[in-house]
């Protein structure tokens, strides 16, 4: 069975202390201004009556990506588990792939190539979980395997409500948010 | 192959001589050039910090000269239609003309292509054979492969139209007419690729719009001729270029029924876009109107649909077309209207609001000025360079040597045929 990472991000739970944000800044070395995650807050309603929805935001790892559709060198690419990737060596920085993503989930690196998510797939492959999931205080982030049926973010995806960021993206994007 | 040495050298004793006002002319786009050149230095050093582009607004005012440009390399080639179709006098002429400027345009995108890339020197990945082209799922691998193509295909066609006439030997038909037919298509292609590179993106709701690419052409069909129209008025007097005026006023009369078209199309989306309000009418607002008191770009589009406007109905009024004042005043007017529609206009509300919903209002750095005028230099110092060794060619007065001095040669004035 070919795996499909995904992730489950509990928006009951997340507090949005941004722990996942600095973690990931650390893990991966980001530079000065570029992010991989960060946070998103809503609220609705007029004060007093309101309601907050605060999300851990980052690539999606969609299943139809439109980044590696754009991508003219094959720089984006889609590794295991359907991480969407980026070849450093190969890109041009042209930017056509943060042009496509609905999701605003790219930015241009200092160095002039363009860096995203990747679920910290160094760490996966040796087993480890993401570096914004193993730190998140309140464990509203759940990665796992959505093809497999026993893993806890396929139970969560199944059992709880769920929605995604711009369903009508044709995306299908692979980050749910749990609300 | 010695004729091919003295033909350079010819050609380059063409380019270095001229007259006070060829002599400012090219001084002056020198030192664009040079103000380009510098500029481009301290982007290199710094990064594409040095430019106003942000994650939010990632391509901007170079990614909008460059479909400019597209446009006016389009359009120049395009000519050679009505030009066949009303018989115009020199049709080779225009045909020849008209590939040069697409070649000068060309370079141009080609370079605003380069300045806009994080990482230049990493280009030839997209090269076919060289690199890894994600092709053909990439629109901007497309791109890249109908630009080049193009511009190989005219600079083979003038070189070879060129060379021959300079030798005074007559081109062959069964060579050169399917290459002018071939171009055609591909001249509509570069420019409709470019529009489905932004067409494409469903990410971007201003562009995900299927009138996209008829606007590009229609509008190409205004801003590519109206430089036409200036240089066959310079060459007419400058050399004894036979243009007719018919011809001219029928190049204004076409470029009023393209600039009808676009201003229809545009009419149609804005109807469009307001009438039925969804959420993707923020970008349209964010240009016509500003939003959340954000404006940078209002003036601009009015100002973009007043000029065009203006060119419309100057071209289509037979007395202000014929006269070549307002006629001048027309094109100048209709390049300034469309050099805005599709640039800046086109590819900034593009991003603006971003998809996450921010604004970042974008404004180009003195560096992007000073950059994209170098790069305007450059294309038209090949421009100027280019209609430099080809006039004398195509009046008969740069010929190879042994041709000159032969008996009865063409007399100059009427293109040796
Ligand atoms: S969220 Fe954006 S960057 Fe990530 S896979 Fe989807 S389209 Fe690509
Ligand atoms: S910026 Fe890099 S990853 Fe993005 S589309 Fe261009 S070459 Fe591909």
């Amino acid at each position: 069975m070919r795996k499909r990472y995904a992730m489950a991000v509990d928006t009951a739970r997340c507090v949005g202390c941004s722990a996942c944000v600095i973690a990931c800044k650390t893990e991966n070395a980001l530079p000065s201004g570029g992010f991989r995650d960060w946070i998103a807050e809503e609220t609705r309603g007029a004060f007093p009556a309101l309601s907050m929805e605060i999300r851990s935001e980052r690539c999606n790892q969609c299943s139809r990506p439109s980044c590696v559709s754009a991508c003219p060198t094959g720089a984006s690419h889609v590794a295991d588990g359907g991480v969407v990737g980026v070849t450093r060596a190969k890109c041009t920085g042209c930017k056509a792939c943060v042009a496509s993503c609905p999701y605003g989930a790219r930015y241009v690196h200092p160095e002039g190539f363009v860096d995203k998510c990747t679920f910290c797939l160094h760490r996966v492959r040796e087993g480890k979980l993401p570096a914004c999931v193993e730190t998140c205080p309140t464990r509203a982030l759940t990665f796992g395997d959505l093809a497999d049926p026993a893993s806890r973010v396929a139970e969560l995806t199944r059992s709880r409500r769920v929605k995604v960021l711009q369903p009508g993206s044709g995306n299908e994007p692979n980050v749910f948010f749990l609300t | 192959m010695s004729g091919a040495v003295e033909f350079v050298k010819g050609s380059a004793r063409l380019v270095v001589s001229g007259g006070r006002a060829y002599k400012a002319w090219v001084a002056a786009l020198l030192a664009l050039v040079a103000i380009g050149g510098i500029a481009y230095v301290h982007q290199v050093r710094t990064g594409l910090i040095a430019t106003n582009m942000r994650d939010q607004v990632s391509w901007a005012f170079y990614i909008g000269n460059f479909t400019f440009l597209v446009g006016v390399a389009a359009a120049a080639v395009l000519l050679v239609i009505p030009a066949y179709v009303y018989q115009w006098k020199p049709i080779k002429e225009v045909v020849v003309l008209g590939e040069l400027l697409a070649i000068s345009a060309l370079t141009m995108c080609l370079l605003f292509i380069l300045v806009d890339m994080g990482r230049p020197d990493r280009f030839l990945h997209i090269m076919p054979l060289l690199g890894t082209p994600n092709w053909p799922r990439s629109l901007l691998a497309w791109d890249a492969l109908v630009l080049n193509t193009y511009l190989l295909l005219n600079a083979a066609l003038v070189l070879y139209l060129l060379f021959k006439t300079y030798r005074g030997e007559h081109y062959d038909r069964r060579i050169f007419l399917p290459l002018v037919l071939l171009s055609i298509p591909v001249s509509i292609s570069t420019h409709t690729v470019t529009a489905f590179l932004y067409n494409g993106m469903a990410a971007r709701p201003y562009w995900n719009a299927s009138i996209l690419a008829p606007r590009f052409i229609a509008s190409a069909f205004c801003s590519g001729p109206a430089v036409m129209i200036i240089l066959f008025q310079i060459l007419r007097r400058t050399n004894r270029f036979p243009i007719k005026d018919e011809a001219i006023w029928k190049i204004a009369e076409l470029m009023s029924y393209a600039m009808f078209l676009n201003l229809f199309l545009l009419g149609a989306e804005l109807f469009k876009e307001y009438y039925s309000a969804t959420e993707h009418l923020r970008y349209t607002q964010y240009f016509w109107g500003g939003l959340d008191g954000h404006r940078a770009l209002v003036p601009y589009a009015w100002l973009s649909l007043t000029c065009s406007v203006a060119a419309f109905v100057l071209f289509l009024i037979p007395r202000t077309r014929r006269n070549y004042v307002t006629l001048n005043l027309g094109c100048l007017l209709i390049w300034a209207g469309v050099y805005i529609e599709k640039g800046m206009g086109l590819i900034i509300p593009g991003f603006t609001p971003d998809t996450l919903g921010e604004i970042y209002e974008y404004t180009p750095t003195a560096t992007e000025w000073a950059i994209a005028a170098g790069v305007f230099g450059v294309g038209f110092l090949v421009f100027t360079a280019l209609v430099k060794i080809a006039v004398p060619i195509l009046v008969g007065t740069f010929r190879a040597p042994e041709r000159v001095a032969a008996p009865g040669p063409s007399s100059a004035g009427i293109p040796a045929q």
